[in-house]
């Protein structure tokens, strides 16, 4: 198929056929003269094929054709017989970040996939996703995502094509071939694909001397050295916060781990996690998490103690220490643990310890200790140690390839063959080393030295700018592949679509260079599974089945089991961690994790990832260096001021961020901004994308905390666009008022309250003077949002943005209190600063059945539906904005401009066009781009109001189809864009007259309440109350008693 | 006509002497002459000159500032979300408020048979028409889509969309236009018997055609005086209850609304009481430069000024009572986001503009407790200076400092203007001095007829032989 992109170059369009004219499948298709036409193709991939299709047979007439399209997707849901355009049909694939897979099931309207879900089959999703995989369709229909294949030196510099790369590689590899693959080296993004691996396997066959490398800036193979250390074996913990509703781990204690938010299994922590907080038959899960940077897992922690991540080690051996003494078996180990604590003694303060070591023992059996990626092998082996001890819902899975070198190691081996000049040919698939390897390697530098480079990628990135060869990558959207997830579990990655601009996945890229006979990735990955699903009968049946529920049944790794012969490690350990001395005044630890948006920076380019605000931070576009409220007073730094972080010689300069919560002595650099080379999202127009390049400061030695750091402030500001807490609105008597109105906002109590007997909060009682509407028919639609589940992870935010079509403004648009998301989570500080606690609240439109904004509207733009819906009829609004104004909930959006690439949205600056003189540039959205929208819903224009449906077309969609089929509208049938995401399953959207709608039972819970239930306005969305689970004995000095004594939203300096 | 240098000190309060309202040596004719003169002069001064280029460029910047408006969004203003009103609101309120000033003079003043109104009232309400033009500009032009403003009126159309009378911009839209309708009215009626005169003291045909035209056929016969009268105090008593509604509906925009700061009952006096205090502080800006420029300081005297000033220092504490009752009631209610709207204003990210709005309004006019502040000149006009630039504060504190902080604290959000919102606030100054201009130039702005009804007996009798029409 020609690329979408053949507008401009007609020539290439021709180009392409002569390509294909060249392939023996395009000369058998020409045998066949209509080929596989007709119904099938009318069932299968898109419209916009079975057009190109059509198009192209008429235009040449059975002589020639495009890239038929062999491949048949099988549809996850009920399909009907006959497509019938313009209703969705839902496809499953996989997600695939880090080597770890989610599964997703992809809404495709008409052949173009508009909305990613959580696929309910698969394990790691249960029917969620994270807002990373929500954003993954604006990636795919990403303008800026690379359209052509690129060289760079030697001859035919510039605009290349695949037609002659395939030719150069056919060439270059059979050379290669000849030499064993002597100096080929291949870097490939982490992945448990079965298709790489096979591939891998034909490539290190056909090459034998070749070698492979794979290399993740932000890994979990600490954990992976850390229970080899442990279990003699390399081996992937996996653990079980609850099985259904039964809680199976009663304590969790966190070292630095982000269970709930940056852990590969986060959605399926978040949904078990959160089943065990609503204190059911009054149980509840108790949550400890010891951090330097404030966390979301940190944020729902039922006691959290900041120290810095330098101190973990002495955390754990003290707490070690302190569950032995309190009698802890530790089996084999026992012996070598007993005498390498002994007389351990920290010289940083770990007293906390006592009172987990205490609920650890009470509940043992029930407990689980987690330490995050960033925490070296032997701290895991530790940790893993305890576990075994105190027994817990944890099982190991051996890693399938033991062998394999931590990605530090690879990358720091790959470096050091290109620095001895021995690589000739290096092909990395994916990833992005040049931005995202340790400074110290100088990956750069040497890949100048590699003669022939090839890489491919989704966008034409810093790496691909130094290589010779760039080829555009298709996208997973549009390409086949497979994937699995944490467990093992195999999912079928299916294309929803043809590529939009021509690219290929790595395993086709990899089928050239083994020059395999076959090239097509469908056929490759059915090659892959062909002997497993022969055995367990038919190809066909088990291949469809896998593609329909989006895994393969029972493709999950064994369990595993092992036993270190001795623990060596551990006087190594507890030695370096007595060693941890307090922190010595100016000097700092510097924490680098991924970014809660862009992750490690590939999203960087995804404008809905890009304007998400923070969950902690709220910062969009952007990141800041976090910092404690103690260090930023002592530095006389403020929010927004530039500090200079010189660490090992290496210097970089970006703008604090004032966290309360955070550890005082510890910063944290948040991976993935600064890119320089990649689309204008995330690197503008000249190259300097939004936020700061913390890889600068990140060496192969010190890949996640890095001591010894020294700061200064420059004196030099930067604005930093928030969503919330802005800089000039902020005054101590506003400070005040926050603090007083927290509690009246957000209500929380402890579980024992709430087994106690809670009241529920009344509404308040006004007898109206006129009659309402009753509602006694017909649906009364409501929401009810548990904030004992909530985490703040943003994923309702991002589907909400995908769903409704809502636009990304950009970074002066932020910071002029401009976005525009219909759901936003409200983010408050309490407690001390030094120790400041963390609630989110998300708040959407609450459908009020007094709405305050439909009162005020002069021309009756918003009104209310007969089932309590508060509706916004955009074609009749001129926006006076006095329902913005009149809304006590600020959740109306104003298009001030027209939004779809508005005036400050990246595309805009650097390509828009003036209409008139003087009028800011504009960028129209192109024709691709366009192709993301939700059909369902309109696109508003400038100047209406616009917020919250509750998913209209939603319930529209289902009222449809249950009047087709005489039915009712069944409770769960469907739900909103937000409940639909949420991995904690905090949002419950349903009819309030179904008597057996779980929305209708949490409204009747005791915990419900209204926000700002005393303005009358009845809102349709309650809030259960958050519970916390305090232990008996916790002491005071922990800091984190209850009473909201004074905000955490510090005005440092 | 008797050209005085200097002031004629007539604010002598001696009950035993009628303190005269027209000083020097005039007699009828001379008033006729001394009013009818600017307009008849054949270039009028050079001052006047310059204020109208200033006032010309102003208007086209409005005019600029407009049509950008227009082509690209209301975005081009720092409104956001939260703080939805911006300038655009703040300057509507204050244009309408110092539209009350005239009304006020003209109905309530004749109604209550204050004599020395008569002085002020025609450039009053000329400032009225023109101020009120600038406000209704504004709620025209800040919506989203400017080309279905027509939305808001009650147009007959296929859909059978009616506005939504519930609400209080609707309300705002009747009460402003009535007020518009009957104080052109009201002023137009009064300037018959003066645009007679003009049309026969005419010495051009187009001057003769046109001021003919709007004379309507006035002959100055005793039925046209009867009917005049009549007609007149009609008009005053139906503006009346104008004067007190126009602003209290507008006060509704924020008092119907719930958002503290705004939610409150006190809002409709206050905000009468603010309007007439600003209006009349834009009256005497206007007039004190005017008699000034055009030798008017003997119809439009000291003792004129002097009552404005009471007036203003009257007006200028019961705003600043209100602004002690706001904060009482907000302490006195226990509600802390009532609580918070006040003393965020006065301490919150916005304090200045509280404190220049309390200085200006509350200290400035209490200057005007001494006599020897009401009768000099230069502080006469600085103060209206500042009621004037106080009053904006006013507005300015109430629209974007409640908007700016409400409920939810993490919804607050700082509004800060571009400088497209400060040369629309410039521009509108252009529109409302172009027309005030062009009305000095034009037509009669002192009310020749009825001035001369409260002229000194003495005057009368040389006036006796004068036939002229209109006196």
């Amino acid at each position: 198929m020609p690329p979408m992109n053949q507008g401009k170059t007609g020539r290439s369009y021709w180009r392409s056929l002569d390509e294909l004219a060249e392939t023996t499948a395009f000369r058998e298709m020409v045998e066949k003269e209509f080929p596989s036409f007709a119904p099938e193709l009318l069932h299968s991939a898109s419209r916009r094929q079975f057009l190109k299709v059509m198009g192209a047979s008429l235009a040449l007439a059975g002589m020639t054709g495009c890239r038929w399209p062999k491949e048949t997707i099988v549809p996850h849901a009920r399909r009907p017989r006959g497509r019938t355009p313009g209703v969705p049909v839902e496809y499953a694939t996989a997600f695939e970040l880090g080597g770890v897979a989610t599964g997703v099931l992809v809404t495709s309207f008409d052949g173009r996939p508009v909305k990613i879900e959580g696929n309910k089959e698969h394990a790691y999703s249960l029917g969620a996703s994270s807002a990373l995989a929500q954003a993954a369709i604006l990636e795919l229909y990403d303008p800026d995502r690379s359209q052509h294949v690129a060289r760079r030196g030697g001859e035919g510099e510039g605009a290349s094509n695949w037609a002659e790369f395939t030719r150069f590689a056919s060439e270059h590899f059979s050379k290669l071939r000849g030499k064993q693959g002597e100096g080929l080296c291949v870097l490939s993004e982490a992945t448990d694909s079965p298709s790489v691996a096979d591939m891998r396997d034909r490539l290190l066959s056909a090459l034998p001397k070749a070698r492979w490398f794979e290399y993740e800036p932000v890994s979990y193979d600490n954990e992976r050295a850390g229970v080899a250390l442990v279990n003699g074996s390399p081996q992937r913990r996996h653990c079980r916060l609850a099985d259904g509703d039964r809680i199976t781990a009663d304590v969790i204690v966190c070292f630095d781990s982000d269970l709930l938010m940056t852990h590969p299994t986060a959605v399926r922590n978040a949904r078990e996690f959160s089943r065990g907080r609503v204190a059911r038959d009054g149980q509840m899960n108790r949550l400890y998490v010891v951090e330097s940077d404030y966390s979301i897992t940190g944020g729902v922690a039922d006691y959290r103690f900041p120290v810095r991540s330098c101190e973990i080690p002495a955390v754990l051996c003290a707490l070690a220490s302190d569950l032995i003494g309190r009698g802890l078996e530790l089996g084999p180990a026992a012996a070598a643990v007993r005498a390498a604590l002994e007389g351990f003694t920290p010289a940083v303060a770990t007293d906390f310890v006592k009172q987990i070591a205490k609920d650890l023992m009470d509940h043992k059996g029930k407990v689980l200790i987690d330490v995050g990626p960033s925490q070296a092998p032997e701290v895991h082996a530790l940790a893993h140690l305890l576990n075994q001890a105190l027994g817990g819902p944890f099982t190991y899975t051996a890693d399938p390839r033991p062998e394999r070198p931590s990605h530090a190691e690879s990358i720091a081996a790959l470096a050091e063959l290109m620095g001895e000049k021995v690589v000739d040919t290096l092909l990395i698939l994916g990833g992005n080393p040049v931005y995202d390897a340790p400074a110290d390697l100088d990956f750069a530098g040497k890949l100048g030295s590699v003669t022939t480079s090839v890489h491919l990628s989704l966008y034409n990135d810093e790496t691909s700018r130094r290589c010779n060869w760039h080829l555009p990558r298709a996208h997973f959207l549009e390409s086949w592949g497979d994937a699995r997830a944490y467990d093992g579990t195999v999912s079928i990655v299916q294309p929803l679509i043809a590529p939009l601009y021509g690219g290929r996945s790595p395993i086709e890229v990899l089928a050239l260079a083994i020059g395999d006979e076959l090239t097509d990735g469908h056929k490759i990955v059915q090659r892959t599974f062909r002997a497993a699903f022969a055995a367990a009968g038919d190809f066909e049946k088990q291949w469809n089945r896998a593609l329909f529920s989006g895994v393969v049944a029972d493709s999950a790794w064994p369990a595993a089991s092992g036993q270190a012969a001795e623990h060596a490690w551990l006087g190594g350990l507890v030695e370096s961690a007595a060693k941890i001395e307090p922190r010595a005044t100016g000097e700092y630890e510097l924490v680098f994790r991924p970014d809660h948006k862009v992750h490690d920076g590939r999203f960087a380019n995804n404008g809905w990832l890009q304007e998400l605000p923070d969950p902690i931070t709220k910062i969009t576009w952007d990141n800041a260096a976090l910092i404690s409220p103690t260090d930023a007073r002592q530095l006389g730094v403020r929010y927004g001021d530039l500090l200079r972080i010189t660490h090992d010689g290496r210097t970089l300069d970006m703008p604090a961020y004032v966290l309360p919560g955070h550890a005082t002595g510890s910063i944290t650099l948040p991976l993935g901004y600064g890119r320089t080379q990649a689309g204008y999202v995330a690197a503008g127009d000249d190259g300097n994308g939004a936020g700061s390049d913390t890889y600068r400061l990140r060496s192969s030695a010190a890949m996640y905390i890095a001591t010894g750091a020294t700061l200064v402030s420059t004196g030099g500001k930067t604005l930093l666009a928030v969503t919330q807490d802005h800089h000039a609105i902020r005054s101590a008597v506003g400070d005040e008022a926050t603090r007083e109105r927290i509690e009246e906002l957000y209500h929380e109590i402890t579980l024992d309250e709430y087994k106690a007997g809670h009241q529920a909060v009344e509404l308040p009682q006004f007898n109206p003077l006129w009659k309402e509407h009753s509602y006694e028919e017909g649906h009364r639609w409501g929401m009810a949002i548990d904030l004992s589940k909530c985490t703040g992870c943003s994923a309702c935010v991002v589907a909400c943005q995908a769903e409704n079509n809502i636009p990304v403004v950009g970074k002066a648009e932020v910071e002029r209190g401009r976005e525009m998301h219909w759901i936003r989570i409200d983010r408050y500080f309490a407690g001390s600063p030094e120790q400041a606690r963390i609630v989110q609240q998300p708040v959407t439109c609450q459908h009020c059945e007094n709405a305050p904004c439909e009162q005020v509207c002069p021309v009756g733009a918003t009104v209310h539906s007969a089932e309590g819906l508060n509706d916004q009829i955009y074609n009749r609004c001129i926006g006076t904005r006095y329902c913005l104004n009149n809304c006590p909930y600020k959740v109306r959006r104003f298009n001030w401009f027209f939004n779809h690439h508005g005036p400050e949205h990246p595309r805009s600056i650097a390509l828009g066009e003036s209409f008139y003189i003087g009028t800011p540039d504009h960028k129209e959205l192109n024709d691709i781009e366009k192709m993301a929208f939700n059909p369902e819903v309109t696109v508003r224009a400038r100047g209406v109001m616009e917020k919250c449906t509750f998913c209209i077309q939603r319930i529209s969609a289902a009222r449809i189809v249950a009047k087709n089929e005489g039915v009712e509208i069944e409770d769960g049938s469907f739900t909103t864009a937000c409940a639909q995401a949420c991995p904690s399953e905090a949002i419950v959207f349903g009819d309030l007259n179904d008597k057996n709608a779980r929305v209708r039972k949490a409204h009747a819970d005791s915990r419900a309440y209204a926000l700002l239930r005393e303005l009358n306005v009845k809102p349709r969305n309650l809030y259960l109350a958050r519970l916390r689970n305090t232990a008996p004995h916790a002491g005071a000095a922990s800091g984190h008693e209850l009473t909201r004594a004074s905000d955490g939203r510090t005005r440092a300096g | 006509m008797a050209s005085l240098a200097g002031e004629i000190d007539n604010t002598s309060d001696d009950p035993r002497v009628r303190a005269p309202l027209v000083v020097g040596d005039h007699d009828l004719a001379s008033v006729t002459e001394s009013v009818a003169r600017v307009a008849e002069a054949p270039r009028p001064p050079r001052a006047w000159y310059i204020a109208f280029a200033i006032s010309v460029s102003a208007l086209a910047i409005l005019g600029v500032m407009i049509l950008y408006l227009i082509f690209t969004g209301v975005g081009v203003w720092g409104v956001n979300n939260p703080v939805g009103w911006g300038f655009a609101i703040v300057n509507f309120v204050f244009w309408v408020g110092i539209g009350h000033a005239g009304t006020l003079i003209s109905a309530i003043l004749f109604l209550f048979r204050q004599k020395w109104r008569t002085g002020i009232n025609r450039f009053a309400e000329a400032m009225t028409i023109f101020a009120v033009i600038c406000a209704g500009m504004f709620p025209g032009i800040h919506v989203g889509r400017i080309w279905f403003t027509y939305w808001m009126f009650p147009v007959p159309n296929q859909m059978e969309l009616w506005p939504q009378f519930r609400s209080p911009l609707m309300w705002d839209l009747f009460a402003v236009g009535t007020y518009f309708t009957v104080s052109l009215m009201f002023w137009y009626v009064g300037m018959i018997p003066d645009l007679a005169t003009f049309r026969d003291r005419a010495v051009t045909r187009v001057r003769r055609m046109l001021y003919g035209f709007f004379a309507l056929g006035w002959t100055g016969a005793a039925r046209h005086w009867h009917r005049y009268e009549r007609a007149y105090l009609i008009l005053a008593a139906l503006a009346t209850p104008l004067v007190l509604s126009v602003h209290s509906v507008v006060s509704f925009d924020f008092a119907a609304a719930q958002l503290p700061g705004w939610h409150t009952t006190i809002l409709p006096p206050y905000f009468v009481a603010g309007a007439i205090f600003s209006g009349f502080g834009m009256v005497m800006t206007l007039a004190v430069p005017a008699r000034q420029l055009f030798g008017l300081k003997h119809l439009i005297t000291m003792r004129h000024l002097e009552n404005m000033s009471k007036i203003i220092l009257v007006t200028g504490s019961m705003v600043g009572y209100a602004y002690l009752t706001e904060f009482f009631i907000s302490w006195y209610s226990g509600n802390i986001f009532e609580r918070f709207a006040f003393i965020g204003r006065a301490m919150g990210p916005y304090w200045w503009a509280y404190w220049i709005m309390v200085t200006c309004n509350v200290v400035t006019p209490q200057l005007f407790w001494f006599k020897r502040c009401r009768t000099s000149i230069l502080v006469l006009f600085i103060a209206s200076i500042f009621v004037n630039i106080g009053m904006w504060f006013e507005r300015f504190v109430i629209v974007i400092s409640s908007l700016s902080a409400d409920f939810l604290p993490a919804q607050w959000g700082y509004y800060t203007p571009t400088l497209i919102d400060i040369l629309t606030l410039i521009g509108s100054f252009g529109l409302f001095f172009t027309g005030f201009l062009l009305f000095c130039r034009y037509l009669p702005m002192v009310a020749i007829a009825e001035i001369k009804a409260v002229m000194p007996r003495k005057h009368r009798q040389g006036a006796a032989a004068a036939g002229e029409a209109g006196a």
